[in-house]
């Protein structure tokens, strides 16, 4: 006789075998892609309005912001609205991915009830749909700055590996969060105060060099510091980010990516008789 | 009946922990820190199960609510991870324990095919060949263009049990989902699980239409407060499990499928 094509013995806490989880999550590609097509179809965002609201939620509150600075600052100019939109956008990435990612487990009773299916498939397509609504925020933000007459250089390249840290942020945040919320399922109320607070504590209002040292010294504890900063400068500015920013986004990235899929994984097996 | 073994089922138990709350919360967690109060729950769901399922047979799990036969249907599945014991595996195993599910209501019932093939474990390939066949066993004619949230109740399982049955595992578990549409779809439906019969190919049925599981199936296993309680040929098992109802052959059972 062959031997057995699966075997399922109790298991211990810990993580599942990884290579034939990452294959069978790789296997599961197709269904990933549709799985998060109908999310995006579900909230409108396949069509041509849909679209325009994704560009014009974050144009008009980059709008209502910069507003804001030039009442409370008396001054500003174009540089500051570009700085304002493109970080605007990055950050939409991260906090849609989390604002996914909350109910992706607990939203998926029926899938995760019914068929055996690695689990982190749900926060991950949560990333990727967070993933469709930024692009075409981007290539307003080009449009935007052709139009500002901002400079256009090689260094501006530098903001492709900070979306990757970005998005491996992302990953790891949305993994983290969805899993809590099976346990505490009012994490998801809290959510919106912890975005809105990500959100004043990262450079997007202000420049991280404006910042004063002080104050500063807290932000080795913002994730979202270090990448947003990297992120305005290449971008906005067009110059190469500080190395020690760059690193420290990235290690913040691997951190909360490796601690929230530990967690997931180990844990994900007791989702079918949490739900 | 010599056969390949399909399913292996060794020493099976199932224990496990859940909240008590249908929602559990951090706030509800926070308040009752001081009073101690309990958050969790211990079900002994399956104890000490003994089963083998061997290619050719159609076996039929029957029970009184909370026997376990959902449980055990999962844990075969790898849905749930078994407490002690182990279960072997010998070939893809498709599961059917409810209908429609992975199916988005926003999308049309073309995409929802797609879809629900994707979530069974299809391949796009496939589903492309069958999608003709699909739609013609639903009968849901230009409605399959339609999105799934005009659907009537009958069309959506209709259309779910046809997307379910084109899946051609070596194992299929099907867990009281033959309830689908009206009359005569469900005699379409359980002409199409019997077609599925085959030596290659080993089917577990769980049901309460006792009628239905005489007819088609060659072995029952007969579950009770999470414990194997008989094990056998259909009729004599049938029969044991309904004396012990102390209801007889009423209609009661054997009326819905």
């Amino acid at each position: 006789m062959s031997a057995p094509t699966q075997v399922y013995e109790p298991f211990r806490a810990g993580l599942p075998p990884l290579s034939r989880y990452v294959k069978s999550l790789w296997g599961r590609r197709a269904f990933i892609s549709e799985f998060s097509k109908s999310e995006l179809h579900e909230q409108h965002f396949d069509s041509v309005f849909g679209q325009l609201w994704l560009i014009l939620n974050p144009l008009l509150l980059s709008g209502v912001y910069f507003l804001l600075i030039v009442i409370i600052r008396g001054s500003s100019d174009s540089t500051r609205y570009a700085h304002l939109t493109a970080s605007l956008f990055l950050f939409y990435l991260i906090s849609n991915s989390l604002v996914g990612g909350v109910k992706s487990i607990t939203a998926g009773q029926r899938l995760i009830l019914n068929t055996s299916f690695p689990r982190i498939m749900l926060p991950v397509s949560a990333v990727i749909i967070a993933i469709f609504k930024f692009l075409p925020t981007m290539v307003v933000f080009l449009v935007i700055k052709a139009i500002l007459g901002l400079p256009f250089t090689w260094e501006m390249l530098w903001a492709i590996p900070v979306f990757m840290i970005a998005i491996l942020l992302a990953l790891g945040l949305a993994v983290t969060i969805s899993c809590i919320n099976v346990y505490f399922r009012d994490i998801a109320s809290f959510l919106p105060y912890l975005t809105r607070t990500l959100l004043y504590l990262s450079p997007i209002l202000y420049e991280a060099s404006a910042l004063k040292p002080n104050l500063r010294a807290f932000e080795v504890f913002n994730p979202l510091f270090p990448l947003l900063e990297s992120w305005s400068l290449s971008l906005v500015h067009g110059q190469a980010p500080h190395a020690s920013s760059l690193l420290a986004g990235l290690a913040w990235a691997i951190g909360i990516f490796l601690i929230g899929t530990y967690f997931f994984l180990s844990r994900e097996r007791e989702f079918a008789v949490r739900l | 009946m010599t056969n390949e073994i399909a399913v292996s089922v060794r020493g099976l138990g199932l224990t496990y922990t859940t909240a008590i709350d249908r929602r559990p919360t951090l706030k509800g967690r926070v308040k009752s820190l001081g009073r101690g109060g309990k958050q969790t729950r211990v079900i002994h769901a399956l104890d000490d199960i003994n089963l083998d399922v061997e290619y050719g047979q159609v076996l039929g799990v029957i029970g009184a609510n909370g026997a376990g036969k959902s449980s055990l249907m999962r844990v075969i599945a790898g849905i749930i991870p078994p407490t002690q014991g182990r279960i072997e595996v010998f070939g893809s195993v498709s599961t059917l324990l409810a209908l429609g599910v992975g199916f988005n209501p926003s999308m049309s019932g073309r995409a929802n095919v797609v879809l629900g093939g994707l979530a069974a474990g299809m391949t796009r390939d496939q589903i492309e060949d069958h999608f003709q066949e699909i739609a013609d066993f639903s009968e849901l004619g230009d409605a399959i263009d339609a999105p799934m949230r005009t659907y009537s109740s009958g069309m959506f399982s209709r259309l779910a049990f046809s997307v379910a049955a084109t899946v051609r595992p070596d194992i299929l578990i099907v867990d009281e989902a033959l309830s689908a549409g009206d009359a005569k779809f469900k005699e379409k439906s359980l002409n199409r699980i019997k077609e599925l019969r085959s030596d290659d190919r080993a089917l577990i049925l769980v049901s309460h239409a006792m009628a239905t599981l005489r007819e088609m199936c060659n072995d029952i296993a007969w579950l009770h407060k999470g414990k194997l309680v008989q094990r056998g040929e259909p009729n004599a098992t049938i029969d044991a499990y309904q004396e012990f109802l102390k209801v007889g052959k009423s209609a009661a059972i054997d009326e819905d499928v």
